[in-house]
């Protein structure tokens, strides 16, 4: 699914993100990455999803090398992927229903058709009642599982999570790792950026270790559940 | 574009109206006075043209005869002049006619000839030019062969001020590019400023929509689309004052007509001017918003995901 070859980013003379990292992920694989605040998390993951370019080194997803694309093949790529923030980014002027809903609508998806894709995802997350509520109005749980299922609508094969759990309570963040888990038993490939050593004890079935920049360790974990 | 986005880009269009209305109303505004002082200008030229065609039906060359010539040799004369190629018309006007229409001219002052000779101003010969041939080099060569005539004592006509007024006309002409094109790019900034705000307004939005796979053009064609109803608006706006300003000087010609009377009647713009003044508002609207979105669009990305 995806292959990362001696990849790094330097964002100026003096500042390597990443240095040389290697790394193949496999379909349905549930991957923690981890590491100290400056690691290079962030920065693997915004290469993966192309907000970054990397200075050298490859990814490949589905055997497609995604390092060289054109905005439209960049936009066709994030269609594939869902993702998911700390804090969590819904439009709060847009109630739960039509956060999730617009990501659909903006890749040419019918209203009617994305209202009821959002409507059924907000059902199967158990927000059934709150699809008309605004974000503010939601708790830090809720506001997540919107977004979990905003980054589900368009049905990707690959999530990537940013410290979901960061923003919220330790019962709340369990609820929210079983989602995943379960979205990863349904086939997706989830790659999930956390220092949260519960979490991955709890869930990890494998663990990327960063550090400064380099792959210190790929650790394939038992899985706690 | 794909039909289900445009429902969404119009949602996207009406809520920036909301959201931003004085912005956007600034910024019509700004394009209406851009578009107003260039028709006006427009409005102007178009009169000034309309005033040179009307002198120009009216030029004509006056050859003033030597005294004392005969019928027989003013009539030869005329034959002469009318076998010139140039000429439409000619006119005799003898010592008497002069003498009659100047005491007309004079009106309640005609008693100031009181006790001058009949014959004091010459007999004339009123000579109308054909409309291909009112061109200032044709015409100096006519009035050059018109004086070699040994029966002709002197030849006027008023092809300066003719010249003078086309000149007027020419820098009318240019001074409406320099201004529109001045006030085009100072409406530029205006509208760069507008889709700025637009943009930091609806930032959160635009990032998201990058984020979920929205392609370029969707991103873009809301603030496309605002771009060119400004520019419509604006365009709508200046045409109105334009008309209201005509309508104003037509109904107070009476009054100012001294210095209107040489235009007679005024002209307003021409149906293809009015295209011209819709399409610059449009494109100043649509191309000013795409140019200053292609510009923060490659400057700006969603850099505050905090991946």
């Amino acid at each position: 699914m995806i292959q990362v070859l001696h990849l790094s980013k330097i964002y100026g003379p003096n500042r390597r993100a990443l240095t040389d990292i290697n790394l193949a992920i496999v379909k349905g694989e549930l991957v923690f990455i981890s590491g100290p605040s400056g690691a290079g998390k962030s920065t693997l993951l915004k290469l993966l999803f192309r907000e970054e370019e990397p200075s050298e080194g490859q990814i490949l997803i589905d055997g497609h090398n995604i390092t060289r694309l054109s905005s439209r093949g960049v936009a066709q790529l994030r269609r594939k992927i869902g993702l998911i923030f700390q804090e969590f980014r819904l439009l709060p002027h847009l109630t739960a229903l039509d956060n999730v809903a617009l990501a659909a609508q903006v890749i040419g998806v019918s209203k009617r058709e994305s209202r009821n894709r959002a409507y059924q995802l907000l059902r199967e997350l158990g927000l059934k009642e709150r699809c008309d509520a605004k974000p503010l109005t939601l708790s830090g749980g809720e506001q997540q599982r919107v977004a979990i299922a905003r980054a589900l609508v368009n049905e990707p094969t690959l999530l990537l999570a940013d410290e979901p759990t960061g923003n919220i309570d330790k019962e709340t963040a369990g609820e929210i790792m079983g989602l995943l888990v379960k979205i990863r038993d349904r086939g997706a490939t989830i790659l999930i950026a956390t220092h949260d050593r519960q979490i991955i004890r709890r869930y990890g079935t494998r663990l990327i270790l960063l550090d400064h920049g380099v792959l210190v360790d790929d650790l394939a974990q038992a899985s706690g559940r | 574009m794909k039909i289900s986005l445009v429902g969404l880009v119009f949602r996207q269009v009406g809520t920036s109206f909301r959201h931003l209305f004085w912005t956007h109303v600034l910024t019509a505004a700004t394009m209406a006075l851009t578009l107003f002082s260039f028709g006006a200008f427009m409005l102007l030229q178009t009169n000034l043209e309309y005033l040179l065609k009307g002198w120009g039906d009216q030029l004509q060359i006056t050859a003033y005869l030597n005294n004392g010539l005969a019928e027989p040799q003013v009539d030869a004369l005329m034959q002469r002049i009318r076998a010139m190629p140039e000429v439409a018309r000619a006119r005799h006007i003898s010592h008497a006619e002069a003498w009659r229409d100047f005491q007309t001219a004079l009106g309640a002052q005609s008693g100031l000839l009181d006790g001058l000779p009949r014959d004091v101003l010459p007999a004339s010969i009123e000579i109308t030019i054909k409309p291909e041939n009112r061109d200032e080099k044709i015409i100096t060569q006519l009035a050059a062969r018109l004086s070699d005539d040994n029966d002709i004592a002197s030849v006027e006509y008023p092809q300066e001020w003719v010249e003078r007024l086309e000149l007027v006309v020419l820098g009318v002409g240019w001074a409406k590019w320099i201004l529109g094109g001045v006030l085009f790019l100072a409406t530029l900034f205006i509208v760069r400023s507008t889709v700025k705000l637009a943009l930091f307004a609806r930032k959160e939005e635009v990032e998201i929509m990058q984020l979920v796979g929205a392609s370029e053009e969707l991103i873009q064609a809301p603030f496309v689309l605002e771009g060119m109803i400004q520019g419509l608006i604006g365009a709508g706006v200046s045409l109105a004052a334009l008309w209201g300003g005509y309508s104003l000087l037509q109904d107070h010609m009476p009054t100012i007509g001294f210095f209107l009377a040489p235009f007679g009647q005024l002209q307003f713009l021409a149906p293809h001017h009015i295209a011209l003044l819709v399409a610059t508002g449009w494109l100043l609207g649509s191309a000013g918003s795409l140019f200053s979105l292609r510009r923060f669009i490659k400057t700006w990305h969603p850099s505050s995901a905090k991946f």
